[in-house]
């Protein structure tokens, strides 16, 4: 690993402007799991001179229901998030998103920030020592698509890149209709993802942190579910993954969120289903009909048109769960 | 903010307290120094393995402040006023701790590249849930592959130990 300079701070503010000297050229770490990762392998095109640690800001990794809204530190881990009684009751997909994440040490390291702001796994752009220096690092090509593309998009590119989003906490989050409060503004979690430029994950401005995570209290009828299909149950990044939330209104669906993820650059809503199933009761037939409207626009690679049949089946899942 | 020192070359290097199996190690180190390559390298703590150096196999792992974490993926830097233990802290001096015990009674290793790692994550495991169940085991080493043993031995290793805490 090259060398690097390191940033102990004290405070958001001080984060802050610790990212303003380095005008782009320094990098939060929060749990490290995705970062050191990257940094080892000499993953980036242009490295970071400086990484700044959050981890000393006390105080950043609470949970807490306030103003009629669950607010997450960004330094909650996984770990506790996924055994928080309080989230696991209400915020159902979350827990179980949080619980299916990596392995239990990486949850015990991992943040929701962190897990939420991560770097995508697309093995060419992982590859050590910035081996393909694809378009997701300002270069030319992109490998995946006439590569080994069984993990990447089945929803298309954005700009030719066809790397897919990892996380198993945004598109639980996005279901449940969450917010992420920057040192800047406030953002609704589906807008929190860079749609035009692959060389960002998120929107987020060089220097710019996550400072909360905020979820709306649940209606009364309402629940939600997360569902993941990986090679393995543990460790395993997600070959896709799914989450719903739906608010019934006696036997029939009043309104649903459905968000899939590791199928496209960002997570991915799948509008078409949540507005199918709105005033019809969940049944085998319905949830049917609503996930193969949601893959309609699916345009499978050479190597990854199975993803299909196994995204469609989490929605149908969780869809059924939330009954 | 821990206190620094610039080399010739322009490398900072800083001042950090790391405490390890209850000893407390003041050392100067580059960002850039693992957990892992700190513990074999600058302490001689050698039972903590490095295997794939990405999360995925769990032989590096270690308790900090009593937490199973990778220290493969741990700078050293952010242990800065830490307690770490490895699988030799987990030792009852001259003795075995009762995990290590049942790992030879029941033959929960072949190999052994693994062991230290299923120690600390099962011992990690049973300080905080005396009575786990087979799930509760599973689940605590799920972030520690074995090549070898097929992990039946190491699960009923580990609950056996749970009996006789
Ligand atoms: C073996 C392995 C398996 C894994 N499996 C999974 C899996 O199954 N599912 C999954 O979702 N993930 C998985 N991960 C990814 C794992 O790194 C994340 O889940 C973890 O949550 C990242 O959190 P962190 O705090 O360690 O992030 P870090 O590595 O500290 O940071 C990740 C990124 O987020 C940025 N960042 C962090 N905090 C902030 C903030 N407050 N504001 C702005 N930017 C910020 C950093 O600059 C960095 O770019 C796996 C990782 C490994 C190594
Ligand atoms: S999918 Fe994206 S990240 Fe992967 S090689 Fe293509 S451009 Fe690079
Ligand atoms: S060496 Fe750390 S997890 Fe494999
Ligand atoms: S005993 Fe060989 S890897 Fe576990």
């Amino acid at each position: 690993m090259k060398p690097f300079k390191h940033y102990d701070v004290n405070t958001l503010d001080e984060a802050v402007s610790a990212l303003q000297n380095f005008a782009g050229k320094a990098k939060i770490i929060a749990g490290g799991t995705d970062i050191v990762g990257m940094f080892k392998d000499e993953v980036f095109a242009e490295r970071p001179e400086a990484l700044i640690n959050i981890k000393t800001i006390p105080n950043l990794d609470y949970i807490k229901e306030e103003d009629g809204m669950l607010k997450i530190g960004p330094l909650a881990l996984l770990e506790d998030i996924a055994h928080d009684e309080l989230i696991k009751g209400k915020y159902t997909a979350l827990a179980e998103a949080a619980r299916r994440t990596a392995s239990p040490h990486i949850r015990e390291m991992g943040t929701i920030s962190g897990n939420i702001c991560q770097q995508c796994r697309c093995w060419y752009f992982r590859s050590p020592n910035n081996r393909f220096n694809c378009i997701r690092k300002g270069g030319e090509d992109c490998y995946a698509e006439e590569g080994e593309n069984r993990y990447h998009s089945i929803f298309g590119n954005v700009k030719d890149c066809l790397a897919v989003n990892p996380s198993d906490t945004a598109p639980a989050l996005i279901a449940l209709g969450a917010k992420v409060k920057t040192s800047k503004r406030v953002l609704e979690i589906a807008d929190f993802y860079e749609k035009e430029e692959p060389k960002k994950t998120t929107v987020l401005d060089d220097d710019e942190i996550v400072v909360e995570i905020q979820v709306p209290q649940p209606a009364a009828n309402s629940k939600s579910k997360f569902e993941k299909f990986a090679i393995r149950k543990s460790i395993d990044f997600p070959i896709v993954n799914c989450a719903s939330q739906v608010e019934m209104d006696g036997d029939t669906v009043k309104s649903a969120r459905v968000c899939l993820n590791a199928v496209f650059a960002n997570p991915y809503v799948a509008q078409k289903a949540a507005e199918y199933v709105v005033g019809k009761t969940l049944d085998e037939e319905t949830v049917t009909a609503a996930a193969d409207l949601a893959l309609q626009d699916a345009k499978p690679l050479t190597k990854n048109a199975y993803k299909i049949t196994i995204a469609k089946s989490l929605i149908k899942k969780t869809l059924l769960a939330c009954k | 903010m821990s206190s620094f020192v610039v080399d010739k070359k322009g490398i900072k290097r800083y001042a950090v307290t790391i405490g390890v199996n209850g000893s407390e190690y003041t050392k100067v180190i580059k960002a850039n120094t693992l957990l892992v390559n700190f513990l074999r390298e600058d302490l001689d703590l050698t039972g903590t393995k490095r295997g794939c150096e990405l999360g995925d196999c769990g032989c590096c792992t270690v308790m900090m402040d009593g937490k199973p974490v990778n220290s493969c993926l741990v700078l050293a830097m952010d242990c800065d006023g830490h307690e770490i233990t490895t699988a030799e802290g987990i030792q009852d001096g001259e003795d075995l701790d009762i995990v290590q015990e049942k790992f030879v009674e029941h033959a929960a290793f072949q190999c052994g590249f693994c062991t230290s790692g299923m120690i600390v994550s099962s011992r990690a495991l049973l300080n905080e849930n005396p009575n786990p169940t087979d799930h509760d085991v599973r689940e605590a080493i799920a972030g520690n592959l074995c090549r070898c043993t097929g992990y039946v031995n190491i699960v009923a290793a580990v609950l056996d130990a749970a009996k006789e805490l």
